[in-house]
Order: C-alpha cells, then structure tokens, then sequence
C-alpha cells in the first residue's frame, strides 16, 4: 500500500540529511563535524529512503555502486596523503591554497577538506553496502 | 620518504581491488604489488645499511608530538623477510586458492594483513602499533572465516576472542601508560622512564598488561592455546600466510618493547621471559609429538621455535638478541615453507591426517625435496638456515652462563627432529594404508606456480644457511642497536 504523506517526508527528509551533513563536512577540522559524522548522516538518509522505497530506488539514486563509492573515497584519501610529496613535503601534510578569492572573500581551502571528503564518501559507501546487502539478504520491503 | 610507501603500497592494492571488476586482472595485480613491496623493503634495507637508522614524521609534526615512522636495522630485516614471505604466498594462493574466495576479494585482505605487518615494524609510538596490529588483525579475521566452512568457523571464533582480549590488554596498557607519562612516542617514553627512576613499581601493571597482550599474539606460553586450535582450519595458504607473518609481529613488538623499557629493570624480567622461553619450547615440542594432523604439529612447532627466539632475548647480550633476530628471519622463512608443502598434500589428497596419508614422495620427487630442506631446518640440520640459528642461540646461552638453558634447546632439537622424521616417514615414506581407498583423482593437479613459490623460500633457506655469515654480521649490528637505547632516543627525538 502506498502511503503518500509517507513518502513525502522520507523525499524531503532526504535532502535535509544531505544538506546538514555537506553542512558538517565544511564545518569540520576546525568545529566539531567532518567526514565520519557527515557520511554516517547522509547514509542515514539514503537509509530511510530504502526503508520506503526499496534498495533498488536508492541505487538507482546514487549511480555507482556503493562499493565504487568506497574505493572512490579511498583514493580520494590515498591522492590527498601523496600530494605534499610532488610539493617536497612529508607525506599527509596539510597543504593551503592561499589567499583571497573574488566575490567569497577569505576562505580556507586545503587538503583537509579533501582528506575529509574522502572520509565522507568511504563511510557513507561502507554504511549503505552493509545496510543494503542486510536489507537484500532478508527481502525486506 | 620511502617509509610511507611500504604502508601506501597495500593501500593503494585495496583500492584497485574494490574498484576493479576483472579477477584475473585483479590476482595478477596482487602478485605485482607484493613485487614491488619487496622492491621497496630492499631498498629500505639497502639505504638502512648505510646508514643505520631512517624515520619519516608524518604530517611534518616533529617526534613526540606527531606520527613518527622509524626504521632501524632490526625493522629493515623484519620488513624484508616478511616481504619475501608475502611475495612468495601470494604466487602461491594464485593457484592455490578457490576461486570463489579470490573472486570475493582474497587478495584484498590479504594486503590489508601486509600493510598492518608494515605498519607494526614501522610504527615509532606505542598507540600507532596498536593501531596496525588492528589493521592486521581485521585483515586475518576475515581470511580466516572466509568460506564459512564448518571447522573454520569454529577456528575463527577461537582465534578472533583471544585476539581480541589481547588487543584489549594490549591498549589498556597503552592507556596506564599514558596517564602516568603522558607520552606514547617510544623514544620519548623511553627517555621518561629512564630520568624518572624506580621504574619497577612505578609502572609495573602497565608493563605488565602490555607484554601479557604480546604473549598472547606472539603464542607464548601460557597464552598459545589459540594458536593450534585455529591455525589448522582455513585454506592451507591462509596457514602459512599466518604462520609467516602474525606471530612474529608480536615477538617483534616484544622485542621493541624489552630494549626500549623493560632492560632497566632485567632482574625481573630477565628470568620471567627466560621461563615464558623454556616452557613455551618444551611445552610446544612435546605437544607436537602427539598430535597427527599435518598442520597441528607444524602450528604446535611455531610455538616452540618461538620460545627459541625469547630465550635469545631473555640472554640479553649482542650475542643473544643477534641469535633471536636470525631466527626470527629463519623460522618465518622455514616454517611457511612447511606449510606450503602441507597445502600441496591437502590439494592432492584433501585430508592432513598423518594416518591416512602415504606415498607422497612417490607422486612428486620434487615436493619431497622442499618437504625435507624446510622441515630439516626446522630440525637445525646444517648446512640450513636452522642449524645456524640454533647453533647462535646455544652459544649465546652457553657465553652468557645459562648452560642448562642452552641444553634444553638442544634436548627440544631432538623432538623437533622427531616430529619432523615422523612427518616424512607418515606422509612421504611409507605406503598409502590398504584400507584406505585410492585417491580420487589419479591425474595430478596443477601446481607450477605453487612449486615455484616453493622453491624460491627453500632457495632462501639453503642460502641463508650457507651464506650465514654476512646475515649474522647483520644480526649482530641489528642487536648492538637494539642495546644501545641512547642512539634510538637520540635519533627519533633529533
């Protein structure tokens, strides 16, 4: 049976949970957020909306495969350790893009961001492929 | 810079193995990169040589504060070896593995399982070690439940609880510790220790709790148990993958631990790792003789050799850290050599009980041969590697006064020797029993890459028994290091 007001809330639920957690990544290394909390919400998110809609919605929603977005955000991390190294600095340091841009102002944008996006991605592709495959295995919904 | 690349190289393995598709592309992939892990602990090796020490800070945080990756000789071989170990099972499990396991992501954890042993012989703070026994540790308890047969179920159980109360003994250590010092930098904590004086009472349960943890993952006694109830259940290349690499990280851990904290205060310890050493010898040799699986007598010798290495330890002299070091090198080599040929006769005959089997020598020449020379240096039958080691460690024992130490060794060499003559008699020698049918299948399997993995490691173990002498030279440098603190204090923290 299908129950509209249902699947409306878990929609816009979706796009909260994403939003917030972007939110927290950008937020993170100097507040409390990053890569781990964001990537656990957004999963929650896409969670929710499989628990409504079914596991098969959701990976038509996110493209690649979970795994995919696993391994994707490991290289993101692997890249972000090995760049300091072409810039002959040790390897993980973090490194800035300095200055000022037009119309942002002063912003701070380094390899931090990139390590956390990294983050992001594996824990939120390691939470849907175990959440996924669970849900698959007991043919819930 | 090339001490983050042993650690970014399986890393970098893991994310090919997720986003490739192909399992052909993915198993040869595997065997280029434990080629090229060995490339770079030669090379780490080489320029350690020279120089003595090398050490990376991680992020450009200078020692106590940040991540330090420190190698000193002892590292250098440790990382060479279990790089050859590594290579060599990898070629191996080519053929040796199923299918459906190396489809379902074998050589993936089997990298996490390298880059974990890596990080272990790399790690310069006490919590970062505890950190890649972690990584090794995911990576072994997936490859030892994979499969999900019934008996290695059972196995992995017992295998994953006592690893994991040793990981938990291991970081509540680390945390008393740190409270009391408020440092986890090893060269740092060592330092500390040393300027704070009365170091036994003050930080006994710490110290206590954290050798417990490295017993227990080292398979000493009286903590072995695990060891021979699970190694015996997964695939045979798991065993000797295993067998190779995971005990000796926590010999190795021991050791670090010893030179750096423990040797200030060795009337204590001295005598307690030389019984732990005894037992664990006499104990394991003796439990090996009455067993009749293949594998379980092999695992209750891991145990036993490794108390070959404690006592050398226990000596505390050049001479005897030299010996523990060379036989930590020539036991990782011979022994995952014996489970290699162990994993061959399982091919063939699907079943490791001695009883059962017979006329193995008969099928293939060539695997006996292996059989013999692994098993043999087992033993310490000169010219191999295990004559030289052994040989070292009795010698020490006898110049450092402990001549009834060193001749328990010898009595546990006769039953090593034992156990090893019956292996060969049992599986190789005597004829299959009548009232055991024929095997099944007559037309031999497959095994060219498995044999040549074979060979290369008995290649390893004759060389280093013939050629001992500039690898014990190495041995006895890597132990003068290890005794002088002050260079590895001085190094890190400069």
């Amino acid at each position: 049976m299908r129950n509209i007001i249902l699947e409306k809330i878990v929609k816009l639920f979706l796009n909260v949970m994403l939003i917030f957690s972007v939110y927290l990544l950008f937020r993170g290394h100097n507040n409390p957020g990053g890569g781990f909390i964001a990537g656990i919400i957004a999963a929650t998110g896409f969670i929710f909306y499989a628990i409504i809609f079914g596991t098969g919605s959701v990976k038509k929603m996110i493209g690649l495969s979970s795994r995919k977005w696993m391994g994707l955000g490991l290289l993101v991390v692997l890249v972000t350790a090995i760049l300091p190294v072409f810039f002959s600095k040790e390897v993980l340091t973090s490194l800035w893009v300095p200055g000022d841009f037009p119309l942002l102002g002063a912003l701070h944008i380094g390899t931090p961001l990139l390590f956390d996006s990294g983050v992001f991605l594996v824990v939120s592709g390691m939470i849907l492929t175990i959440v996924i495959s669970i849900m698959e295995v007991l043919e819930w919904n | 810079m090339i001490l983050p690349a042993l650690l970014l190289i399986p890393f970098l393995y893991i994310i090919l193995a997720i986003l490739i598709k192909s399992k052909k592309v993915k198993t040869w992939l595997s065997f280029a990169f434990s080629l090229i892990n060995l490339g770079f602990a030669i090379w780490v090796m080489a320029q350690v040589f020279e120089v003595g020490m090398i050490k990376t800070q991680m992020g450009s945080w200078p020692a106590p504060f940040g991540i330090t990756l420190v190698a000193d000789r002892f590292s250098a071989f440790m990382l060479l070896v279990s790089a050859l170990v590594f290579a060599v099972v990898t070629l191996y499990s080519i053929q040796s593995v199923d299918t459906a396991r190396i489809k379902n992501g074998y050589f993936l954890f089997a990298h996490g399982i390298l880059m974990g042993v890596n990080g272990s012989f790399l790690a310069g703070d006490l919590f970062n070690l505890y950190v890649w026994f972690e990584v090794m540790l995911m990576g072994s308890f997936i490859l030892i439940s994979f499969g999900g047969e019934r008996a290695q179920l059972e196995g992995a159980i017992k295998y994953l609880i006592l690893n994991l109360i040793s990981s938990f003994f291991f970081v509540a250590g680390i945390g008393i510790l740190y409270g009391k010092m408020g440092t986890l930098n090893m060269a740092d904590l060592s330092q500390k220790i040393a300027q704070s004086g009365d170091v036994l009472s003050q930080l006994s349960p710490a110290m206590v709790l954290i050798v417990v943890g490295f017993a227990i993952k080292g398979a000493l006694f009286p903590f072995f148990f695990w060891l021979p109830a699970s190694y015996h259940t997964p695939p045979p290349a798991v065993t000797a993958l295993f067998a190779g690499l995971l005990t000796k990280v926590g010999i190795y851990s021991l050791i670090r631990i010893y030179t750096l904290f423990l040797y200030h205060s060795t009337s204590f310890w001295n005598p307690v790792v030389l019984w732990i050493g005894i037992l664990s010898m006499v104990i394991g040799v003796f439990s090996a003789s009455s067993q009749y699986d293949f594998r379980k007598i092999l695992s209750f010798h891991i145990i036993s050799q490794l108390g070959y290495v404690v006592i050398g330890l226990a000596f505390y002299t050049v001479a005897g850290l030299a010996a523990a070091i060379f036989f930590l090198g020539h036991n990782m080599i011979s022994k995952t050599n014996a489970f290699l040929v162990a994993g061959w006769v399982h091919r063939e005959r699907q079943t490791l009980n001695l009883k059962v089997l017979g006329d193995m020598f008969k099928k293939n020449t060539l695997w006996g041969v292996l059989f013999f020379i692994s098993a043999f240096s087992l033993a310490g039958l000169p010219p191999l590697s295990g004559f030289i080691g052994k040989y070292l460690v009795i010698k020490a024992g006898i110049e450092s006064g402990h001549v009834s130490v060193a001749l328990v060794a010898l009595f546990v060499g006769f039953f090593t020797l034992f156990s090893m003559v019956k292996i060969w008699i049992e599986v190789f020698w005597k004829n299959t029993p009548p009232e055991v049918e024929a095997p099944v299948n007559t037309k031999p399997l497959p095994h060219g890459l498995m044999i040549s993995a074979s060979v290369i490691l008995a290649l390893a173990i004759v060389g280093m028994g013939v050629f001992a002498g500039p690898v014990v030279n190495y041995c006895e440098m890597a132990a003068s290091d290890l005794l002088n603190t002050e260079l590895y204090i001085n190094f890190v923290l400069k």
